[in-house]
């Protein structure tokens, strides 16, 4: 490896990484350790957390009748708020990409939806969304745009898709900025070759912009499976996983379960199904996408 | 290097520092207070009380005693007592709804051992046995509320609609009012949320004769009574006559659109007008009546009651003088100087009977309420299954709802707390 | 011949605008008034309460020429099994009213009034449209000679701007069109329903639609008043079209730049205007009173009144303490973040060790678990530790939940810089620390400054974990200091965004003044991720 620095001790490096592994493992592998053994033990309702009873917790956990709809849902949710939002981020940032005049200004004003936090812009939209006085149906009726108001969550299914749509708007941001710097860094001459060799607009996003924006993508996505699997404040904010559940996902059914039910052993043992999910999946993907990159 | 073995140094030095900082020689009582209205936070801890705040007062006159009170919102409070009583971390005092899971499992003091014999007997000897499992009082109400049927006088006027007092006038009421008014206005409030499924079940079951529990006390979740009443009310919704989204729709939607003249009839709490008022409402002309009943029976109105309960601590060194500076804090508490202040600032119903006659020269109407909630019914927050009944009885009605069989759902949740 | 044709073209383009003038003069629009509606309750036909209400209609009904009576009875079974029945009386007329009619009309417009006036629209679409017409002029003079493929720079830009004002002129005329059927009416209904008192606006209609001579009769006159475009209209948008389509025309050559531009500015405009919507509903909400808030009749746009006082209020409650305790807890678990995480991505990206990617593997997996479901864990990590209630635990936590961050970006960046440089320093016999500090260091100025700001913002959004840990009131950071804005008896929405708006404003500017840094960062830093 022509990049590495002179190493004098063996132990160097791990002397360089000492503070990081220190901090991780004191704040986040320990809490860790905690849940894994909360999740083989009995708690109570009230929380105190008694012996070992194996996989009681988890047994319950997934024979409870809703699992299934949540699981599903879950599904739905990370799918679609992590394909939709790669999507137009995608556009969005093959756009900006683009010279135009006031670019600048709408590259900052595309990453605003990250300087809100997640409360407050579940906050926003639910206030957005309400039916007798929401902001939505407020500025459509002033504008002339409709002409009555609109129940915008007629439906649970409606709500459901107004979180995952929630979920896609805080979430573009990032997927914007990963891919707009994967863009930049690609080289002008590539084009200017393909465009002497006559390719179309397509031929050149298959065969130059999407392979070499893939590492950045690859990454952006890994990240955000994990974040949007674990993203809660939305749906607890505009349903409260309301009704019956209908709208839960993993992360906010087990919230629920362990704070609102009281049952904190399964709630415990969710999280760390949801953990073995997640790992599951990351792992695979990133496998798969580092695989088609060593043969591209 | 040296930068990072300097770093782990000073944080060391600031653990040990923030750990001999602990040392103390006076008692703290860690208080959690759950938040009622919006100047809740400034009265007990900023300056909303007449320039000091409750904390301040509290601990001027009671030198010795520190209190380390924290204000939490409803929606982050049972998370946050729960993840303190898994580390073994819990409140001295905390205010709260539900009581009986930690008396059951021993982390409560019994109130006896706190609490003033004068004080005790101050409270309304029929709100001191809500809190009552095995004979033991294990914690003391703090406020109550009443709820009743309020109605918008001008809308039912206006329509030609009598006030209802059955479900079936009720019925007829709703189809009048959504003939009349085409849908420009809900006939009827219905709110199925998470946070109040219990009471939208309390209204119509307890106005149906049924309930959640029968007279010895067992869980009757899914008798006939109570099968009937939640399809009617699920009728309700089911024919129109209610706002369009109740499994969503909080008590501040209902409370708002009530204001605005957008919904004729509701069950609210006694802090109605004050929100109304409040929130700067006007020209909505409303009053009070029963909770419509079926044709039959009798209506019950609905009282809802909080608590202040004292937790265990063995590792404190002395615990006499632990209870005695908790009995002192409930005297400070209860005391009427600062008690009614705090009632009628919140907008509740007082608990104990000393601050009766102050409450009802400042506010008339407080008599009638009172009255009220001497003939309410109460939820049976004393048994051990509550918990699950409560979260048990939004899910049925919010699965119901989107089309669930009412009778299926209530007898799932009958076998699941019964099991 | 081309000559021809572009005055062909012209010529159209002026016949269009006469088109537009003269549909305007025609009767556009039909009003149809329920002079009165009486609604009788429990009333059947035939009985006297019938009679009664019948006499009082025809009475009403004889004072206006034109007029005629509907009636319609609502009959119902209620369940004591007893037949009720509602008579419903309209006594109604037609009106028709031209565009012209509409431009001397104001409708009692004033700021702040809700939704966008008839009047207004249609001055809008006939001013644009002799812009429009006036660029048109000014563009040809002296060009009509000049065949459409080789026009000046100056003409085209004419041209383009001639097309663009057309543009805005059918987008006038379409907005015309609503405010008519949809505001027009809505606003009449809200003053029907005494929702809101105007009025000028009254004095207005009443000249407007009865010439004056409703007098006191006029809020039952408008009652039930429906409006209808006619199909006399369709002639000028035909106009319109045709003019459209003339433009472009004469900018033939340009037809598919002038398309994929505006297209690329369309959308950008779209996008923008869409993320910040949120922001606007936030900005306006958190200056209205506290019953606008939750307005159910959508008066107004814009407050009413703007209450700035608001933000007063919640300097009282606490918010600029809560803000100063955010800023503390970010600007501390950046800090820490970097400290920890600086040394690691240089050991990443420069030094070649065992368990590599052991190491990555644990900073991924250290990602994998949200917070929400790990509070039990860190809280009772956070009491062995004494750390409880104090913002150092929260910055560490922060600190360490950035880690996996911190080190992707960092290491990228560090990659992407040419190792020679510290490699020669190393020779020259300076320390690997000093490499880093004095020559790595500046060069990735940009990568850091991005990650600075990443860790900056998730620690400055971080609420489940302050929540649980945070007690002491004088300690919580802003996120978890708004909750108070929703107590059990009122959700202050205007405290709630006043206070969101407060935390998102400094964030915001430090988003516009990082902005090259930022795509730059994430350049070297994302891409050899």
């Amino acid at each position: 490896m022509r990049s590495s620095v002179l190493v004098r001790h063996k132990w160097e490096p791990y002397l360089w990484l000492l503070p990081s592994v220190l901090l991780m493992t004191i704040f986040v592998v320990f809490p860790i350790g905690i849940v894994f053994k909360l999740s083989f033990s009995e708690i109570s309702k009230a929380g105190m957390v008694g012996g070992f009873v194996g996989f009681d917790n988890f047994v319950e956990a997934v024979s409870a009748p809703v699992f299934g709809t949540v699981m599903m849902n879950t599904l739905v949710w990370v799918v679609s708020v992590v394909g939709l939002s790669t999507l137009f981020g995608f556009i969005i940032a093959m756009t900006l990409n683009q010279k135009f005049h006031g670019r600048k200004i709408a590259r900052s004003i595309v990453v605003f939806p990250w300087a809100t936090s997640l409360v407050i812009q579940a906050s926003v939209w639910n206030y957005i969304i309400k039916y007798e006085y929401g902001n939505l149906n407020n500025v459509l009726l002033n504008l002339g745009i409709i002409q009555d108001a609109i129940n915008w969550r007629a439906s649970y299914q409606i709500e459901f898709a107004w979180e995952c749509f929630v979920g896609i708007f805080v979430t573009i941001p990032f997927v914007t900025f990963c891919v707009l710097s994967g863009l930049q860094s690609i080289d002008g001459a590539y084009y200017e070759a393909a465009t002497v060799d006559g390719a179309t607009f397509w031929q050149k996003l298959r065969k130059i912009t999407i392979p070499l924006v893939r590492p950045s993508l690859t990454v952006s996505t890994v990240l955000n499976v994990i974040y949007v699997f674990n993203s809660f404040p939305i749906i607890y904010t505009i349903t409260k996983g309301a009704p019956a559940n209908k709208t839960d996902t993993l992360i906010t059914y087990l919230y629920m379960l362990a704070f609102y039910d009281q049952k904190k052993g399964p709630a415990t043992a969710l999280s760390v199904i949801g953990f073995l999910i997640l790992c599951a999946v990351a792992g695979l993907y990133m496998a798969i996408s580092l695989r088609k990159e060593d043969r591209s | 290097m040296k930068k990072v073995v300097t770093l782990i140094l000073a944080l060391a030095m600031l653990l040990s520092c923030i750990s001999i900082s602990l040392a103390e020689d006076e008692i703290t009582l860690d208080v959690i207070i759950c938040q009622y209205g919006p100047k809740t936070n400034d009265w007990f801890t900023g300056t909303g009380m007449n320039g000091t705040s409750f904390v301040k007062k509290f601990e001027e006159a009671n030198p010795g005693i520190k209190l380390n009170l924290e204000v939490v919102s409803w929606n982050d409070v049972y998370t946050v007592v729960s993840t303190r009583i898994s580390n073994n971390n819990a409140p001295d005092i905390l205010n709260l709804d539900s009581f009986a899971d930690y008396a059951n499992e021993g982390l409560l003091l019994p109130v006896s051992d706190y609490c003033p014999e004068e004080l005790l007997n101050d409270f309304f000897p029929s709100f001191i046995e809500q809190s009552v499992i095995d004979g033991t009082v294990w914690a003391v109400p703090d406020l109550a509320s009443a709820r009743a049927l309020y109605y918008n006088v001008d809308l039912l006027t206006e329509a030609g609609v009598e006030v209802p007092t059955t479900w079936a006038e009720l019925e007829d009421a709703c189809q009048a009012l959504l003939d009349y008014y085409g849908g420009e206005v809900y006939p009827w409030g219905i709110d199925m949320t998470t946070d109040e499924g219990q009471a939208a079940f309390a209204y119509y079951a307890w106005g149906n004769g049924g309930g959640f529990v029968d007279d010895e006390g067992n869980w009757t979740v899914n008798s006939a009574e109570n099968v009937e009443a939640i399809e009617f009310a699920i009728g309700l919704y089911n024919k129109g006559y209610t706002n369009p989204n109740p499994a969503t729709q909080t008590r501040y939607d209902l409370q708002d659109m009530f204001g605005a003249g957008k919904l004729a009839m509701v069950i609210a709490p006694n802090s109605l007008p004050t929100y109304i008022t409040d929130k700067g409402y006007t020209g909505v002309n409303y009053a009070v009546a029963d909770i419509p009943h079926n044709e039959g029976k009798t209506s019950s109105s609905v009282g809802v009651m909080d608590r202040i309960m004292a937790f265990r601590d063995d590792s404190a060194p002395d615990q006499a003088a632990r209870n005695e500076a908790i009995g002192k804090f409930l005297t400070f508490f209860y005391d009427p100087e600062n008690y009614v202040g705090w009632v009628s600032m919140e907008d509740f119903l007082p608990a104990v009977n000393s601050a009766v006659e102050a409450l009802v020269a400042a506010n008339p109407s407080f008599e009638a309420w009172l009255k009220v909630l001497d003939g309410c019914k109460f939820y049976p927050t004393a048994k051990a299954e509550w918990i699950d009944v409560k979260q048990g009885a939004a899910a049925v009605e919010q699965s119901a709802l989107t089309g669930g069989d009412v009778k299926t759902l209530l007898d799932e949740l009958q076998n699941k707390i019964t099991k | 011949m081309s000559k021809k044709k572009n005055l062909a073209v012209l010529i159209l383009c002026f016949c269009c605008m006469a088109v537009v003038l003269a549909t305007f003069a025609l009767p556009l629009v039909t009003f149809k008034t329920d002079i009165y509606v009486k609604r009788s309750a429990n009333t059947f036909v035939g009985d006297e309460k019938y009679l009664e209400a019948k006499a009082e209609v025809g009475a009403l009904a004889a004072e206006y020429e034109g007029s005629y009576i509907e009636e319609a009875v609502t009959e119902r079974v209620n369940s004591k099994g007893v037949t009720t029945s509602m008579v419903t009386f309209t006594v109604k007329e037609t009106i028709t009213r031209s565009g012209f009619d509409f431009m001397k009309a104001s409708f009692g417009y004033e700021p702040g009034m809700t939704g966008i006036g008839a009047t207004g629209s249609a001055h809008a679409w006939l001013f644009l449209l002799l812009i429009c017409l006036a660029l048109l002029l000014w563009g040809s003079c002296g060009t009509l000679a000049t065949p459409r493929g080789e026009l000046s720079a100056k003409t085209d830009k004419l041209y383009l701007l001639a097309g663009v004002t057309a543009l805005f002129a059918a987008i006038a005329a379409h907005a015309f069109v609503r405010a008519i059927i949809y505001t027009f009416s809505r606003q009449v209904d809200l003053l029907v329903g005494g929702h809101i008192q105007n009025e000028a606006l009254l004095a207005d209609l009443n000249t407007f639609l009865y010439h004056g001579k409703a007098g006191d009769s006029l809020l039952d006159l408008l009652k039930g008043l429906t409006v209808k475009i006619n199909w006399s209209i369709t002639p000028a948008f035909i106009a319109m079209l045709v003019l459209l389509c003339g433009i472009t025309y004469l900018r033939y050559g340009k037809l598919k730049d002038t398309l994929v531009r505006g297209a690329l500015y369309l959308f950008v405009i779209i996008v923008c205007i869409f993320i910040l919507y949120p922001f606007y509903v936030m900005l306006i909400t958190a200056f209205r009173s506290n019953a606008e808030t939750t307005d159910m009749y959508f008066l107004n746009m814009l407050p009413t009144q703007w209450v700035w006082s608001n933000l007063k209020d919640i300097c009282d409650r606490g918010v600029l303490q809560y803000l100063l305790n955010s800023v503390l807890l970010a600007t501390g678990a950046t800090a820490i973040a970097m400290v920890c995480g600086i040394p690691a991505a240089y050991a990443m990206a420069r030094m070649r060790f065992k368990g590599r990617n052991l190491f990555l593997g644990f900073v991924i997996m250290s990602q994998m678990f949200s917070p929400v479901v790990l509070l039990v864990g860190i809280s009772q990590l956070m009491n062995t530790l004494h750390l409880n209630d104090s913002i150092i635990g929260l910055m560490l936590i922060n600190a360490a939940f950035n880690q996996a961050f911190a080190i992707w970006l960092l290491r990228g960046t560090f990659v992407s810089i040419s190792p020679e440089m510290e490699q020669a320093a190393c020779i020259d016999g300076c320390s690997t620390v000093g490499a880093l500090w004095n020559i790595l260091l500046p060069m990735a100025a940009p990568g850091i400054v991005t990650t600075l700001i990443f860790v900056f913002i998730n620690s400055w959004n971080e609420y489940t974990i302050s929540t649980v840990l945070i007690s002491t009131p004088s300690n919580k950071p802003i996120t978890v200091g708004i909750t108070q804005f929703s107590s059990f008896n009122m959700i202050e929405w205007q405290y709630l965004f006043a206070s969101a708006l407060l935390a998102t404003i400094p964030v915001i500017i430090l988003f516009m003044c990082i902005e090259k840094h930022l795509a730059e960062g994430l350049t070297s830093g994302g891409v050899k991720g």
